[in-house]
């Protein structure tokens, strides 16, 4: 970004960033879920599966964005 | 609040019933954190991080006055701390991280910085010992000047629309980006601020109520009630109240220069927004 | 039968403990390895970066979701 020979960002800034996306999967994909839940009235099946959908969203994006050169 | 409670005659006969209540001592909580006001000003009550806020911002007002009052060429007396403390800002953090264009958000991350690390040091100074931004409001406000700095400054060089379209990752398969973009941006607009500043409260904070809950151990158990059991765990109180001071003194340095370098790094990153 | 012992109170914030301390040792596994492997071998450094960064999203993904499932199934 700044230098070169640097990698593209500074690690730290990496690793928030993947804690940052994972949170933001399970808050928005949890959130639509639970939205879902409320709607149809079932117990938190929606609101599970939207956790684990959005924390794997989280990863793939993390993973697609930081891992690969 | 958890409990645990061991009920007197559960142990076997022979060791007697002793029953150990968890009332007697105090733990600090959520109250340590609560201020009465020390004196009104019309309707509003001045408590005392208000107080310690305006007299640290002073004082830090006043250092860097008298430092870069008559800056010379070859600096002399307290020139020289300044500029160690301008230089460790320029050169460490934002020309390191934004690059040369970063010069004009120096005034910006040299304020954060210095304010960020004393207000986090009045936890050890004798009179004081609060730290002024285990506060919410402290570190919620600084983040969102960081905020809507880097927002503004990313909408002003990419106009409206890009600055938006520049937050989309390139090189997915296309039937993945309906699930991928809210995560996006929610995670850059919504959630950054949000850590931003949790990260620094949430470390303040818990470094306060450890200290505390140490000294307030080695008071009851040496002082308030002393038995001879309780004795050995005063005197753990009194040494691990000596580590965790030693080990806030490295944090508070360590989350004002984390603040500051990510908030270089949340402009740099809205001013080289082309992946 | 009488109680012996009782926990009271918010029990998701001990279950919230509980569940960082697996993803804690990992963590920490993670990167203490590939610290050493980037010491044995700097010219790896990109590699191993690449692939120390998704073990570590992994997880933190399990100490993310254990944060937030006492409000699912919360009382």
């Amino acid at each position: 970004m700044s230098q070169d020979g640097q990698d593209h960002q500074d690690p730290q800034n990496i690793a928030w960033s993947i804690v940052s996306y994972l949170l933001s999967g399970i808050l928005v994909w949890g959130g639509v879920g639970w939205l879902l839940d409320r709607w149809i009235g079932s117990s938190p099946v929606f609101t599970v599966i939207g956790i684990l959908g959005g924390c794997g969203l989280g990863i793939y994006l993390g993973y697609m964005r930081f891992t690969r050169p | 609040m958890t409990a645990i409670a061991l009920a007197a005659g559960a142990l076997p006969a022979g060791t007697g019933t002793h029953t150990i209540l968890a009332e007697e001592f105090h733990a600090p909580g959520l109250g340590l954190f609560e201020w009465e006001p020390l004196f009104n000003i019309g309707p509003v009550g001045v408590t005392k991080p208000m107080v310690l806020a305006v007299v640290l911002s002073g004082l830090l007002i006043a250092f860097f006055w008298a430092a870069f009052r008559r800056p010379q060429i070859v600096p002399r007396g307290v020139q020289n701390v300044g500029e160690v403390g301008y230089l460790f800002i320029r050169d460490d953090i934002a020309r390191n991280i934004i690059g040369k264009k970063g010069d004009q958000y120096v005034p910006l991350l040299f304020a954060l910085f210095f304010f960020i690390w004393t207000f986090n040091l009045a936890s050890v100074i004798p009179i004081a010992q609060f730290p002024v931004t285990s506060r919410f409001g402290y570190p919620a406000v600084l983040a969102a000047i960081v905020y809507v700095t880097w927002v503004g400054v990313g909408i002003k060089a990419h106009g409206l629309g890009g600055f938006f379209k520049a937050q989309i990752p390139t090189g997915l398969p296309k039937a993945i980006y309906p699930l991928i973009i809210p995560i996006e941006y929610a995670s850059n607009l919504i959630v950054r601020p949000f850590t931003h500043s949790v990260r620094l409260f949430a470390n303040m904070f818990a470094g306060h109520l450890l200290i505390a809950l140490f000294a307030i151990t080695a008071w009851h158990f040496l002082v308030e009630q002393p038995t001879v059991l309780g004795f050995g765990v005063g005197i753990i109180g009194v040494l691990m109240t000596i580590v965790m001071t030693a080990f806030e003194l490295l944090i508070q340095a360590l989350q004002a220069f984390i603040f500051t370098l990510l908030a270089a790094s949340y402009i740099g990153s809205a001013l080289e927004e082309a992946h | 039968m009488s109680v012996l012992a009782e926990v009271t109170g918010s029990i998701g914030s001990v279950g919230y403990g509980l569940a960082a301390i697996g993803p804690g040792i990992g963590i920490g596994i993670v990167f203490g390895l590939g610290v050493q492997a980037i010491a044995r071998q700097p010219e790896a450094y990109n590699l191993i970066f690449r692939n120390m960064i998704l073990g570590f999203a992994f997880a933190e993904a399990l100490a993310l979701i254990g944060l937030v499932m006492p409000f699912v199934y919360g009382t």
